[in-house]
């Protein structure tokens, strides 16, 4: 922890069901959080929030260039961020370039063209779509 | 010569056999082995869930989401986790056992339970016993993906959140360590609510440092089904580990029992070659004898 400080560098750690997908040291992390993107760098307030589907931008990772960023989608979850530690809980999180574009558009087709009906329906649908335009967003920044 | 031929032959057998549960044990062995490292990968996620959970429960969110509470059962849902595959042991009839005590105690309440096994094992045993099941899985072998249960365990919350059903049993093998695992009944639902109780002012304390973005009791709404949906998920790995250990432990036995096995054939068989050799000479030597005469 104390050479983080020093180093000036946030510790980003992705955790999903099956296993800690990644730990690593990065100069700052860009959230997905529910109202927007938030970026995080050293020394950032102690925060948790809910994150929305979509990308996780790790930039100047430790061993890279300085500007060198590394995506990964995740599939909502939650974020802890504290002691310049930022942990991403999340159900699913994959290399934003292995997204599959095709299968994500006809995710998007099939989610918007599916009817809802009544409140709880329609904002699963809802969800659903947002998640599905951030898998297609996540396919084409490639 | 007949008797010596037969035990021959059966000897010959036997060793056939133990090569075959030599190599199960240490397939299961390397199974079980792949299958605790993802069990051991999976917990950091529930630990930071949990660790969440109590920050929340620090900061004082009311604790009233429809999966904390705790409604009169009138309908039930009972998921059996067993394996695709016998030779383990006692670890399928284990389960099995566990779940029909279980069905048995609801039908004497007269709630109708729903079921739904996973395993072809508990899938056959528990129709040959005549319990109706709604829904059979056989897709999990020793290697249960989150991607596959996420959507059972969704299905469970839906049908929750509509009142189809009251509460969630799960039968499974727990798994302490390599030589304890036991058959147990597991409510999944209603959750159990986060326990704040434990040191209240450091979890206090805790959240304090904390903001919550939007607000706690929404993230609170959020991370309960994540947290249901891991301990499901928990329930599934714990049921391969679990299976894996069973069919090494069943598999050493049966080795060590047909090496004894074996060895028993071994003296019998030369004991009978011998009688037959002295026998043999016995009448060469009765011959000699006679054409002295």
């Amino acid at each position: 922890m104390a050479d983080t400080k020093k180093s000036g560098a946030v510790r980003c750690v992705i955790v999903t069901p099956e296993q800690t997908s990644l730990d690593t040291q990065a100069r700052s992390v860009t959230l997905p959080l529910f109202d927007g993107l938030r970026g995080v760098g050293p020394g950032h307030a102690h925060f948790i929030g809910r994150l929305n589907a979509g990308e996780v931008r790790i930039v100047g990772e430790q061993g890279g260039t300085a500007d060198a960023v590394r995506r990964l989608f995740v599939e909502g979850g939650f974020v802890e961020v504290a002691h310049d530690t930022v942990t991403v809980i999340t159900q699913r999180a994959m290399p934003a370039d292995k997204v599959d574009a095709t299968a994500a558009r006809a995710e998007l087709e099939k989610v918007s063209s599916a009817r809802a009906v009544g409140d709880e329906a329609i904002d699963a649908k809802l969800r659903a779509e947002q998640a599905a335009r951030a898998l297609v967003r996540a396919a084409r920044g490639r | 010569m007949a008797k010596a031929r037969a035990l021959d032959r059966r000897r010959k057998s036997v060793k056939n056999i133990r090569k075959i549960t030599r190599t199960m044990e240490l397939i299961a062995t390397a199974r079980f082995k792949k299958a605790m490292d993802r069990s051991i990968a999976a917990r950091d996620y529930t630990r930071h869930l949990a660790k969440i959970l109590e920050n929340i429960g620090g900061v004082g969110a009311d604790a009233a989401h429809p999966l904390l509470e705790s409604r009169p059962t009138k309908r039930t849902a009972v998921l059996v986790l067993t394996g695709n595959r016998g030779l383990c042991g006692g670890y399928n009839s284990n389960i099995v056992r566990q779940s029909v005590a279980l069905l048995g105690q609801w039908k004497s309440e007269q709630v109708p339970a729903q079921v739904s096994v996973s395993g072809k094992r508990g899938i056959s045993a528990l129709k040959f016993r005549g319990v109706d099941i709604a829904e059979r899985f056989t897709q999990f072998e020793d290697k249960p993906e989150f991607a596959a249960v996420a959507p059972i365990g969704q299905e469970f919350l839906e049908a929750y959140s509509a009142g189809h059903i009251d509460r969630l049993d799960v039968v499974y093998t727990r798994f302490h360590s390599i030589a304890k695992q036991e058959a147990v009944t597991e409510t999944l639902l209603p959750l159990t609510p986060p326990q704040t109780g434990s040191g209240g002012v450091k979890a206090k304390l805790a959240s304090d440092e904390y903001d919550f973005y939007p607000s706690a009791a929404s993230i609170l709404e959020e991370i309960l089904p994540a947290s249901f949906l891991s301990r499901l998920f928990k329930c599934f790995l714990d049921a391969a580990v679990s299976e894996q250990v069973a069919r090494m432990v069943a598999m050493k036995a049966a080795t060590e029992n047909a090496g004894g096995l074996i060895k028993s054939l071994s003296r019998q068989y030369n004991r009978a070659r011998q009688s037959q050799i002295t026998g043999e000479i016995m009448e060469i030597l009765g011959g000699v004898e006679a054409l002295k005469k």
